[in-house]
């Protein structure tokens, strides 16, 4: 199965039925096959005239009670930033995967890249804080699919999944689970504020046609969702709890793959060139090599790094310019060494291993 | 049936003063607590719509109700004991 | 019931400034749904930004007050996504013609069964009374402050060009009129656009000559004509004064439509 198939699949599988999309490339075949699946289980797919809108569409079909998603690659990704940012502010739960390509502008639309790491996580403007999952294979193109759904619908916010061209158009063969996990979208109870949030920092959802007569904005507003933009400490309160409902279960939603703990030398990745790493520990079964792989990036599960108690080296390879690395370059006093590659093609597992010192 | 004007709503447009067609709705000239110039009503017993809803049972002209951007205007029924006044002009 | 029941009393009065026909669209919208008998669960109110777009968030029903011109999408995916809801629109001239532009046509030319109720006050006034794609040739404006220099946007020849259902015009003056459209746009299946001219004192009237409110309001008036006799006196060649605002029905059809509840 193809990369992009599985993500619709598992898009579908986790109940997804609203698609909202504008074709682009590697990510187009994601709107394709939803074309086709959606309507045979009474849900909607929709081309819309750009990102801009794709984006308004499924955050117009999220309040509606659906799980809604859209696909896109770089330029679109750009252009949905500030539809992303109504989605933060107003806590919609939505899912947008991006199969990145190489930029900046056009680029290369059929080659590989992880230049949009930042952008899904500072794109738009403000402060807020996102949630953003990183596969390496086909099968976790499923998986992480479903999970980004279920993540979306208990924190309310945009859940990014971030792929690139590689693993978008890459076939493997997949298990396909006959269930899937579902974590359902907690309601709001009545009598209690549209946005009065719980204990985890997250409010009730308050679907539309329920009778809860929720007034939605994107402008700062109280708990009753009514706009306070002038209000400098409601606005600090807000911000806050759409930061922190994220941030403070950073700890137990981090998803990550930890191999030889025990390691000097690590390999930091995530994404397809987590798949060179894999065939150069293959290939050096004598020397002791340890390997992070990082299935969610943001929020950035620093913890981890601790994990390698004895590293004297991260190699943290990336198809851009260092952009996670200089993230974990924060949080660590070790050495990290940035291995950027840019072109749209992966790390070859020997330039990786000729990097450690290892003569093939 | 009689008109009300919200003098906590009202900002002292004066748009009732050309919708109405027994132009009952006269510029203010005191300015209330607010500063606001509210309008005066000018025998408000003209109003067709007061004098003959209760014989219709609807809504009859409602146009300063409508115009008014600040749903300032109202009809309000009479309380119980209050007597209906209405005037005809030809 | 009246319109009176779909106000938030609570958040009353509203932020327009004294004289802004806004509240008279939102007035005459509201009793047209009452006169409708819709459901308040299923009424969403959707908007983008702009003095226009406050107008849902004085309505009691759940209302998505979003991006700058980025409202019609939003609509859309609500209404293909529940058919069943009835979505209305509430978009001024700069969020609908200048960067909600793209959004407009398309959403005309899929015909979703949306109501659009534009409220053109010809001026960005939110912003302080920047020129907009509707103000007219030669109006003044804080950009335009030697006179507008562009042709203006007429948007219900655009919305009819692009395939809306129900298309029609009128003021803030006209009220049972604009009423009554609304209403017959409703009652239409397929996008129907309603444009409400309205006077904004404040950024508009007070740059081009109208010192009071109502000067603006009777200007308005005066200024209007009647499309039957736009086009009777089109097609007798005769003269149509300058700045004459088109009003009434311009069209009524029945273009495949989307979103319509089956």
């Amino acid at each position: 199965m193809q990369g992009n198939i599985a993500c619709a699949e598992g898009a579908l599988a986790a109940g997804c039925r609203f698609f909202g999309g504008y074709p682009i490339t590697p990510s187009t075949e994601i709107a394709e096959h939803m074309a086709v699946k959606l309507p045979k289980l009474s849900g909607t797919f929709i081309q819309m005239e750009d990102e801009i809108a794709s984006m308004a569409s499924i955050i117009g079909a999220s309040w509606t009670g659906k799980r809604a998603m859209t696909a896109t690659s770089g330029p679109g990704f750009s252009l949905m930033m500030e539809n992303i940012g109504f989605a933060v502010m107003t806590e919609t739960p939505c899912v947008v995967v991006n199969i990145q390509r190489g930029g900046p502008s056009t680029g290369q639309p059929t080659m590989a890249a992880a230049g949009d790491m930042m952008q899904c996580r500072f794109g738009s403007h403000g402060d807020y804080s996102v949630i953003a999952l990183c596969p390496s294979s086909v099968q976790e193109m499923y998986e992480l699919t479903v999970k980004a759904f279920n993540l979306a619908d208990r924190f309310r916010v945009p859940v990014f999944l971030m792929a690139d061209e590689i693993i978008g158009h890459m076939r493997e063969r997949i298990i396909v689970p006959d269930t899937v996990e579902h974590h359902e979208r907690k309601s709001l109870q009545p009598g209690v504020l549209p946005f009065h949030p719980d204990d985890d920092q997250v409010p009730g959802f308050p679907e539309f046609g329920k009778g809860f007569g929720v007034h939605v904005t994107g402008l700062t507003h109280d708990e009753r969702g009514y706009p306070c933009a002038t209000n400098p400490k409601l606005h600090e309160q807000l911000v806050m709890r759409l930061y922190n409902k994220v941030e403070q279960a950073r700890k137990e939603i981090a998803d990550y793959e930890v191999t030889n703990p025990d390691a000097e030398l690590v390999f930091v990745t995530y994404g397809s060139p987590a798949r060179s790493v894999e065939q150069v520990l293959h290939d050096t079964p004598g020397k002791k090599i340890g390997h992070l792989r990082l299935k969610m990036v943001w929020p950035f599960p620093e913890h981890a790094i601790r994990e390698f108690h004895d590293a004297a080296r991260f190699i943290i390879p990336e198809l851009n310019l260092g952009q996670i690395a200089r993230e974990f370059d924060r949080h660590t006093s070790v050495p990290v060494v940035s291995v950027p590659k840019l072109g749209g093609e992966l790390h070859l597992p020997s330039e990786l291993k000729k990097l450690i010192g290892v003569n093939e | 049936m009689k008109i009300e004007i919200d003098e906590s709503r009202c900002k002292g447009c004066n748009l009732c003063t050309i919708g109405c067609p027994y132009k009952i709705f006269q510029a203010g000239k005191k300015p209330n607590r607010k500063g606001v110039l509210v309008p005066m009503l000018d025998r408000p017993e003209r109003c067709t719509n007061c004098r003959l809803q209760h014989l219709y049972g609807r809504v009859l002209c409602g146009v300063c109700q409508m115009t008014c951007p600040d749903q300032a205007i109202r009809f309000r029924d009479e309380k119980p004991g209050e007597t209906m006044k209405v005037a005809i002009e030809y | 019931m009246s319109y009176e029941d779909w106000y938030r009393q609570d958040r009353l009065p509203h932020i327009y400034c004294a004289g802004c026909g806004n509240g008279t669209i939102i007035n005459c919208t509201l009793e047209a749904i009452d006169e409708m008998g819709w459901k308040k669960e299923e009424t969403v109110f959707v908007s983008g930004i702009g003095c226009s777009s406050r107008a849902p968030g004085y309505i009691v029903t759940d209302s998505l007050h979003t991006t700058h011109g980025r409202a019609l999408p939003f609509a859309t995916g609500v209404k293909m996504s529940r058919p069943e809801f009835h979505v209305v629109v509430f978009t001024g001239d700069g969020d609908l013609a200048a960067i909600g532009g793209n959004h407009f046509i398309h959403a005309c030319r899929r015909n979703i069964d949306l109501t659009v109720v534009c409220m053109n006050n010809q001026i960005y006034g939110m912003t302080g009374g920047q020129g907009s794609p509707t103000t007219p040739l030669g109006a003044l404006s804080t950009t335009t402050p030697f006179g507008s220099a562009e042709p203006a946007f007429d948007l219900c020849e655009l919305a009819i060009a692009a395939g809306a259902n129900y298309v029609s015009r009128w003021t803030s003056y006209h009220v049972k009129e604009l009423t009554k459209a609304v209403k017959k746009g409703m009652e239409t299946p397929g996008l129907s656009f309603i444009e409400a001219m309205v006077q904004c004192p404040t950024n508009y009237g007070r740059r081009n000559k109208f010192k009071q409110v109502l000067d603006q309001v009777e200007y308005i008036r005066s200024h209007s004509m009647m499309r039957q006799k736009y086009l009777q006196l089109m097609e007798q060649g005769g003269a149509v004064p300058d700045n004459t605002i088109v009003v009434g029905e311009f069209i009524n059809r029945a273009r495949p439509a989307m979103g319509v509840p089956r």
